[in-house]
């Protein structure tokens, strides 16, 4: 049937796809639903590597992660979600959305270019799929410096360390447990924090654009 | 004293301290504990640094944490400001009845000690991640719009900063890795030191370029530094004083010690010359910015924009003497700034008004507080005998030797430009004739009433209009008495702070040999 | 000779069946919508009406308003005649290049714009910009999907794509494969000015994008552009079923009727898909549809990313 390698290539795929369409996509809770596929994605492409290596520790780190990026995360953001209509969708982004996607497009092509010398220090069908990583990387932090929603800032900083977390394990199989876990759990809070703190702007301020925040300027 | 408990001390005093705050307690009770924590921190740190100092580097926790003669610097450092802000007891802008309040300080300096004494890049990126997170409750604790707006731009801009520093680190770990290290160890400071050379460059450029970006995005360098004006300025007072006298040097810290992996492995080349942008560029921003501003806390934190872009164009150039004044000038900058931020805290508490425009003659109202605000201002403008001027005349004499003329040229005019706008914004704070006397209430005074009132609308929004003014600040509140002072409490601590600053610009003993120590272990060569 | 026998074929099939192909979708649409429809052949009878009248040319067009039908129906039947819809070698098989044959397609609509902005009214300007909107994005998406597959075969030749195909159906599955497949999907609607992209059969200002250009156009000249529409529609479905689904395309003469069969099955199949995916879409917003032609570029651009550096 398939064999690893083709496997991972479909992981990494949908693993890009998603985060193409949380950039697309307009509606806060679709953002959000892409998230926890692109989670399952995470989850499947360090199982897969596990396997390939028999490597059990792995394997239950990949549960984990998946538990944590298709879980919990989506769940924590989902909970800043407002329920009113006016504050469901994506207000007018810096760039609008077609040129967004080209955007994409390019970034693709440029996290090839940089991740060159990644892939020539270790040359094999699994670090070959790094540039999937760096170009989520990439979509992650131009969502985060274009989109006006507070939610949309934080399913841009979600994108930008699941594909960090991507690089982690496609480069060097994981990093140091102790690292790994300090790791999550950061991120863990900083959502926790983001979301916490989007309640509170939703009270002071009455919207969760962030447009609106104009007073600190120079 | 056993090493290890020196070195879990630090981070184990402020956790318990944490914990204790945790059952409530009032006010007094969190000032003496927070005061009985930074002296017994600071005792450790002086007993850390004069065990690295005579026998060298220290290890424990299986290499988890390690002390060295620089980290021993930074530890004493961080002691130090926090005593002074506890010893302040400095509450002002601190909602009355916050219990989280405490915990989060205690906890953030804990963070910090931890990032100080991590003996591994991995340790350092977690701590430096959780003085993030610990603070962005900090300084969004007034809950208004605008300290909501800079927490946000705070959390966001630190995360991301540290996400692309958190890549740098798993590149380098790769990098590692392929040069036969393996586990834990990869990142360990030692072993990356020793294996230097046979790490991959082009991967080690990479991942060393996104860990300086990333921590010098969190000491305030440019591109990412637009959250520093915001969050400063907008927090209460003595968390201004701890994140710009420590955090920032915590995290300039950890460019430093990226940087000596990097000179190992790729030579000094790269990274000097990417430090040394950064460093003019966020010496540009701070002074250019500097002479628009018409906020003093902000200005104080476009202050520390700037000394931070002179001490990274310090660590640029890397060599002892470089190094030898950053670290002075950390500590000088430090204390310095603590005391101007604290003593900003009294001057909002007692004003009212955060405008420099609406601040005037200082010196003849509140003489103890205008003349430590003063004196702080004059320190961090590196006046003798501040330990700023010392550690500039370093740092001039550094970029000399090692032919940065032209960056010396530079470097300077942009300090001068910074000279002039703090210099002048603060001296029409203090200087100034004492308030007119307070005219009886008769028959003229509703006119006169009047044209205050109205004066002051057209006046308040930052022009001087001196004739109106007095009445203008007499009429709405007449109850507010002429002289409301820095209580002793409150002076005593500050004065002591700006007097070590002066101290330490004249002479660096007891701290001679921790500071030669330390400039060996980051300066290399001459 | 099986190849100019195979061209032949190509052609006529596609001239005789186009305006049939048409007419099932309209019967499909109708019968979901729960009317009776107008019957499958209703498209040969208007063509046949429009033949027979006199055209009208309007005042102050000039040739290229005149020669446009003449341009888009020759590009079309050129294009009929090279790619490979029933046998992989056809007649203009060096002419079955990737980018000629894009080049020719867009020369027709190119032609069209041209004329509409001929007229001078509003709605022909109207019509051209906005089709020509359309055609920036279209473009670069045909050429990048159909690249992604060629990166496998190392040519660029549609026969030779087809082949390959042809001997190794499962690579069909791969990402770059769907990817591309989706990204054909959506050009195939934009080109050929279906839903959700433009309504076939609306004359509202706000919602024409094809009828604008030839709202001027009447009698023999309209009937020979229908007929090139619905032409274009079959050979663009024709295209992504060869690509994708080649199986009963033909390698010898004896082979033909069934390739014919073959052929005329996959198409209707997927004009019929087509058809009922119309009925329950809405038309996109006009600012919308450029979002939904930069997506899918980025799926053609990631679909040949990926053949290129993962296969």
């Amino acid at each position: 049937m398939i064999d690893h390698i083709q496997a991972l290539h479909l992981a990494a795929g949908v693993f890009l796809l998603t985060a193409v369409g949380a950039l697309w996509r307009r509606q806060l809770p679709a953002k959000v639903r892409l998230l926890v596929v692109q989670g399952v994605a995470l989850a499947a492409m360090i199982g897969i590597i596990g396997a390939q290596r028999a490597d059990l520790e792995l394997l239950a780190v990949a549960l984990g992660l998946g538990v944590l990026r298709a879980g919990v995360m989506p769940a924590l953001i989902r909970r800043a979600l407002v329920p009113l209509p006016q504050e469901q969708r994506e207000t007018r982004p810096v760039v609008d959305v077609a040129t967004s996607l080209l955007a994409a497009a390019l970034l693709t092509l440029l996290a090839y270019a940089v991740t060159r010398p990644l892939v020539a220090l270790d040359p094999t069908p699994i670090t070959a799929v790094l540039p999937v990583a760096v170009a989520v990387v990439l979509i992650g932090f131009f969502t985060l410096t274009t989109r006006r929603r507070a939610l949309s800032q934080m399913v841009g900083f979600l994108l930008l360390d699941n594909g960090i977390t991507a690089t982690a394990f496609l480069a060097a199989g994981g990093i140091p447990l102790v690292v790994e876990v300090g790791v999550s759990f950061d991120v863990l809070l900083i959502v926790l924090v983001l979301q916490m703190l989007t309640r509170r702007l939703r009270a002071t301020v009455g919207t969760t654009d962030l447009n609106e925040l104009r007073e600190l300027r120079d | 004293m056993p090493t290890t408990l020196l070195l879990f001390a630090p981070i184990g005093l402020p956790l318990l301290a944490a914990v204790s705050q945790a059952t409530g307690g009032g006010r007094r009770w969190s000032t003496a504990v927070g005061v009985a924590t930074s002296v017994l921190l600071l005792t450790a740190a002086a007993a850390l640094a004069t065990e690295v100092t005579r026998s060298g580097p220290v290890e424990a926790a299986g290499g988890l944490l390690s002390a060295d003669a620089l980290s021993g610097w930074m530890l004493l450092v961080v002691g130090a400001v926090a005593l002074l802000v506890f010893a302040s007891g400095d509450r002002h802008g601190v909602r009355r009845n916050s219990r989280w309040y405490p915990i989060q300080l205690h906890l953030f300096i804990a963070a910090m000690a931890t990032a100080v004494l991590a003996g591994n890049l991995g340790v350092l990126w977690v701590a430096v991640e959780a003085t993030t997170i610990v603070t962005a409750f900090l300084v969004g604790h007034h809950r208004t719009r605008t300290a909501l707006e800079a927490a946000w731009k705070y959390v966001v801009l630190c995360s991301v900063a540290i996400a692309l520093a958190l890549l740098g680190t798993i590149l380098l770990y790769y990098a590692a890795r392929h040069a036969g290290l393996s586990g834990i160890s990869a990142l360990d400071w030692s072993q990356l030191a020793a294996h230097a050379g046979e790490l991959d460059p082009a991967v080690t450029r990479i991942a060393v370029g996104l860990a300086v970006l990333g921590f010098g995005a969190k000491a305030g360098l440019v591109p990412l530094h637009a959250w520093l004006p915001d969050a400063h300025s907008q927090a209460p007072a003595p968390i201004s004083a701890l994140m710009s006298g420590v955090l920032l040097s915590v995290a300039l810290y950890a460019v430093l010690r990226v940087k000596l992996v990097a000179d190992a492995a790729l030579g000094p080349a790269y990274l000097r010359t990417l430090l040394l942008i950064l460093a003019l560029a966020t010496l540009a921003v701070a002074a250019v910015l500097l002479l628009t501003q018409r906020d003093y806390k902000r200005l104080l934190a476009y202050s520390s924009m700037e000394h931070m872009g002179l001490m990274a164009l310090g660590v640029a150039v890397g060599t002892k003497v470089a190094i030898a004044a950053v670290l002075l000038h950390i500590a000088g900058h430090g204390l310095a700034k603590t005391v101007a931020f604290l003593s900003s805290g009294h001057l909002l508490h007692q004003e009212g008004t955060s405008q420099i425009a609406q601040v005037r003659g200082l010196l003849s109202r509140a003489p103890v507080l205008g003349g430590v605000f003063g004196v702080a201002t004059l320190a961090l403008l590196g006046l003798p005998p501040s330990a700023l001027f010392a550690s500039e005349l370093g740092l001039a004499r550094a970029l000399a030797a090692d032919g940065l003329g032209w960056v010396l040229v530079v470097a300077f005019g942009l300090v001068l430009v910074a000279f002039a706008a703090i210099g002048t914004r603060t001296a029409g704070m203090l200087l100034g004739g004492p308030a007119a006397p307070v005219v009886p209430v008769d028959a003229e005074a509703p006119a006169l009433v009047g044209a205050g009132v109205t004066a002051a609308p057209a006046g308040g929004a930052g022009s001087t209009v001196p004739a109106p003014r007095p009445r203008a600040s007499e009429s709405p509140s007449p109850a507010r008495p002429a002289r409301v002072d820095l209580p002793r409490t409150a002076a005593i601590p500050l004065v002591i702070g700006l007097i070590v600053v002066a101290v330490l610009g004249v002479t660096t003993w007891p701290l001679t040999d921790l500071l030669t120590a330390a400039a060996t272990v980051a300066g290399g060569g001459s | 000779m099986t190849a100019v026998i195979a061209s032949f074929a190509q052609v006529t099939m596609v001239v005789l069946g186009a305006p049939l192909l048409v007419g099932v979708m309209r019967q499909v649409r109708a019968r979901m919508e729960g009317r009776v429809g107008a019957g499958v052949w209703q498209p040969w009878r208007d063509l046949r009406k429009l033949f027979r009248r006199q055209p009208i040319t309007p005042v102050g067009t000039t040739w290229a308003f005149r020669t446009a039908p003449l341009v888009l129906v020759g590009t079309t039947l050129v294009v009929a005649a090279t790619i490979p819809l029933l046998t992989t070698t056809t007649a203009l098989d060096r002419a079955a290049d990737l980018f000629a044959v894009v080049g020719l397609l867009s020369v027709g609509t190119v032609v069209l714009a041209l004329a509409a902005l001929d007229t001078g009214t509003a709605f022909g300007g109207m019509g051209a910009s906005r089709e020509m909107t359309v055609l920036a994005l279209v473009e670069p998406t045909i050429l990048v999907a159909v690249f992604a597959l060629s990166a496998r075969v190392g040519s660029t030749n549609l026969g030779q794509l087809v082949d390959a195909t042809l001997h190794n159906p499962l690579q069909v599955m791969s990402p770059a494969s769907l990817l591309a497949a989706a990204a054909l999907l959506v050009v195939t609607i934009a080109e050929t000015g279906r839903l959700p992209v433009d309504n076939p059969s609306t004359h509202l200002e706000l919602t024409m994008l094809h009828e604008a250009m030839v709202l001027e156009y009447s009698g023999a000249d309209l009937g020979l552009i229908e007929l090139a529409a619905s032409m274009r529609l079959t050979l663009l479905l024709g295209l992504v079923a060869s690509l994708f689904t080649p199986w009963g395309i033909a390698t010898s003469l004896a082979g033909l009727p069934l390739a014919l069969l073959a052929f005329a099955a996959k198409v209707t199949v997927l004009a019929m898909v087509l058809a009922a995916a119309e009925v329950l879409l809405a038309k996109l917003r006009l600012f919308r549809v450029p979002e939904l032609l930069a997506g899918s570029l980025v799926l053609a651009l990631l679909a040949a990313t990926t053949s290129f550096f993962l296969a």
